[in-house]
């Protein structure tokens, strides 16, 4: 384990045990993740505000510290100060700061608490300056140093110690897919239905949500009902089943390389050729883009979203859908992870406009579609509760305005801030993943 | 007068040397290699970043603050014609009336622009606070380079200040914000990179 994830011991009490050699060796380490893109854009800022609007917190609050500029800059001023040119000469100029408790206090409080990492503002940036990465390796600092928030901390050691974020056993993870299988057998009509699990050869593996076998099976038996109707050559694990990376969220690249490693294990294990990801953001972001890097070498598989298979299979014919089925008006939320910072746009569309009778989008839409506020971890992390809710009205009125019946989203993280928008809003809409949409259109031949 | 000349193109080789000496300096933290397999072009991102993506249409930012965006664009070209002046100046090369004329324009909007920023900054409620010390000063010392390139080209005699002037404006441009007139080309290719890579921008034609 890199560092003291500590989740018996609240934050407040693990910034108590900091000491100066705490702070030293963060700063021997900051020099040590600052890579040259990052050291360029930390150069770069301008600070001329213009990324305000991008940025749901501060549409929400109107909180100079919800800027991103001004989150960026509690970065900047620290890297100047150790690593910068003229940082110490000119400190009272250029404003740089120390590392020490109150820098501390304000990067928890707003690299973590203020930041869903959902790169909006990087768009709107006029100098093209990434934020969410820097964010990420600034977050990366603080979790060196023990110091992730409550509940995120405990979600990424519970998937580093138990494979899934949720501790679920691999006895009750193998009933209830058992279960399952029964249960889409028995809907179906069709006892060759499988939810195959450890198919070693398969075409496939799909790897899931632990929040799927544990809160929403509907959506894991939507996946399987589908695989079934195309004639997939699929395989579930029994061992790492856990789509999501939250050590991504975290910052910490070593728990996240170990996470996104066993993914690997399990594709070597059972000789699969394509790693299917189920509808999840940052697991998307995670196991597509940034699992290569943590573990510093090429993959020698495919990395696909299950919105990217759904779709061939509609594209091509594999599968068939009834619009009918479906006939109130559907929205589309695009969680940032697999969109904007993805690449993963038009998919969801065209399974939608096959699944449902009408479909319409938000404004704005696609890479400039609005954080729900609900990723960066700040699902679990109660102490900022309150601030994503408020947050997440941006996003509650992008839903009202569309005046649709049904909110679908492929992110579980998403899907979990868009109901408890539902409720606390009282936008009175079904929120839904796309795949459950696509299912409940699957026309079934007669077998 | 020829030593202050010189001085000022030293200035300028200073400030270029040690610019370059930054972007080396960021560099050396080192790249690691992309081990993720492209989704999309990342040469036709850094087309995008360094073109059609700047377009306020492509920005919301730019959109949603398109005086402060027109702003900025006519504060750049008044920067670029004050050194066309300061080249014609070095030079002792006669600036023809009408290219002289377009110069004037040039520097007065652009330095209307250039106080209206710094206005904006004082006035506007985050500014002063998102502000260092340095975005001010960076703002007033261009403000006054581009003021003196105006009044030069109407008053040749007041030359000497401007000349002056330039030396300490060059040799501050690496050691503040101004650094970003090197930084931005290269920030924008990264951004280019990441979201080319991606195959994020430049957006996708719609499937139907």
């Amino acid at each position: 384990m890199s560092q003291d994830y500590s989740k018996d011991v609240p934050l407040a009490q693990r910034l108590e045990r900091l000491g100066p050699d705490s702070y030293k060796t963060a700063v021997f380490r900051l020099a040590k993740t600052i890579d040259a893109p990052s050291a360029v854009h930390l150069e770069s800022c301008v600070r001329c505000g213009l990324c305000a609007e991008a940025c749901h917190y501060y549409l929400d609050d109107r909180d100079l510290r919800s800027i991103p500029a001004y989150k960026l800059n509690l970065i900047i001023r620290v890297f100047r100060r150790y690593l910068g040119s003229g940082g110490r000469l000119a400190s009272a100029w250029l404003r740089t700061r120390d590392f020490d408790d109150g820098e501390v206090r304000e990067w928890i409080d707003a690299l973590f608490g203020r930041c869903t990492l959902c790169g909006r503002c990087a768009l709107s940036c006029t100098m093209g300056i990434n934020v969410p990465a820097l964010i990420r390796k600034a977050r990366g600092l603080l979790a060196s140093m023990g110091l992730v928030p409550d509940g995120l901390a405990s979600t990424v050691a519970a998937a580093e110690e138990t494979g899934n974020n949720m501790a679920i056993t691999r006895e009750d993870w193998l009933e209830t897919v058992s279960w399952l299988e029964e249960e889409v057998q028995a809907e179906i009509g069709d006892p060759a239905a499988r939810l195959p699990m450890d198919h070693k050869g398969a075409t496939m593996l799909y790897v899931v949500n632990p929040r799927e076998p544990k809160f929403y099976p509907l959506t894991l038996t939507a996946a399987a009902k589908i695989f079934h109707a195309a004639g997939e050559s699929w395989t579930l694990p029994s061992t790492y089943f856990d789509v999501t990376n939250y050590a991504y969220f975290s910052g910490d690249d070593e728990v996240a390389g170990l996470i996104a490693s066993r993914l690997k294990g399990e594709m070597e294990r059972l000789g699969t050729k394509t790693l299917v990801l189920s509808e999840c953001g940052h697991g998307f972001s995670s196991n597509r883009w940034e699992a290569p890097e943590w573990l510093s070498q090429k993959i020698g598989y495919e990395v696909k979203s299950v919105l990217q298979v759904v779709a061939d299979y509609v594209r091509t014919g594999r599968i068939k859908l009834d619009p009918e089925r479906n006939p109130k008006t559907a929205t589309l939320h695009d969680p940032c992870q697999l969109v904007r910072l993805g690449g993963i746009v038009e998919e969801q569309r065209l399974i939608l406009k096959r699944a449902v009778r009408d479909f319409v989008e938000m404004t704005p839409n696609r890479e400039k579609n609005y954080c729900c506020g609900g990723g960066g971890g700040q699902l679990s992390m109660t102490a900022f509760t309150a601030r994503r809710r408020s947050a997440g009205r941006i996003k509650a009125g992008q839903i009202e305005r569309t005046k649709a019946g049904v909110v679908a989203s492929p992110c579980h993280n998403c899907l979990d801030q868009l109901a408890e928008l539902n409720k606390y809003y009282r936008l009175g809409v079904e929120v839904k993943s796309v795949i459950e949409l696509a299912a409940e259109a699957l026309v079934l031949d007669k077998r | 007068m020829t030593v202050l000349k010189w001085a000022v193109i030293l200035s300028g080789l200073y400030s270029v040397v040690a610019l370059t000496y930054l972007i080396f300096k960021a560099r050396s933290f080192g790249r690691r290699t992309a081990y993720s397999t492209p989704q999309g072009s990342p040469s036709r991102g850094v087309i995008y970043a360094l073109g059609k993506g700047m377009m306020p249409w492509e920005k919301e930012s730019a959109r949603l603050h398109i005086l402060t965006y027109m702003g900025g664009m006519l504060y750049h070209i008044g920067i670029f014609a004050g050194f066309g002046v300061l080249l014609a100046g070095i030079l002792s090369v006669e600036i023809p009336p009408l290219l002289r004329e377009a110069l004037r324009l040039c520097l007065a909007l652009g330095l209307i622009s250039g106080l209206g920023l710094l206005l904006k900054r004082l006035l506007g409620p985050h500014g002063r606070r998102l502000s260092l010390p340095d975005d001010f000063g960076a703002n007033i010392f261009v403000d006054i380079f581009i003021a003196a390139a105006l009044v030069t080209l109407s008053k040749p005699e007041v030359t000497f200040f401007f000349l002056a002037y330039s030396i300490f404006l060059l040799i501050y441009i690496p050691a503040g914000k101004i650094r970003h007139c090197f930084f931005f080309f290269y920030s924008r290719l990264l951004f280019g990179l990441f979201f080319g890579r991606r195959d994020v921008l430049p957006v996708r034609p719609v499937e139907r």
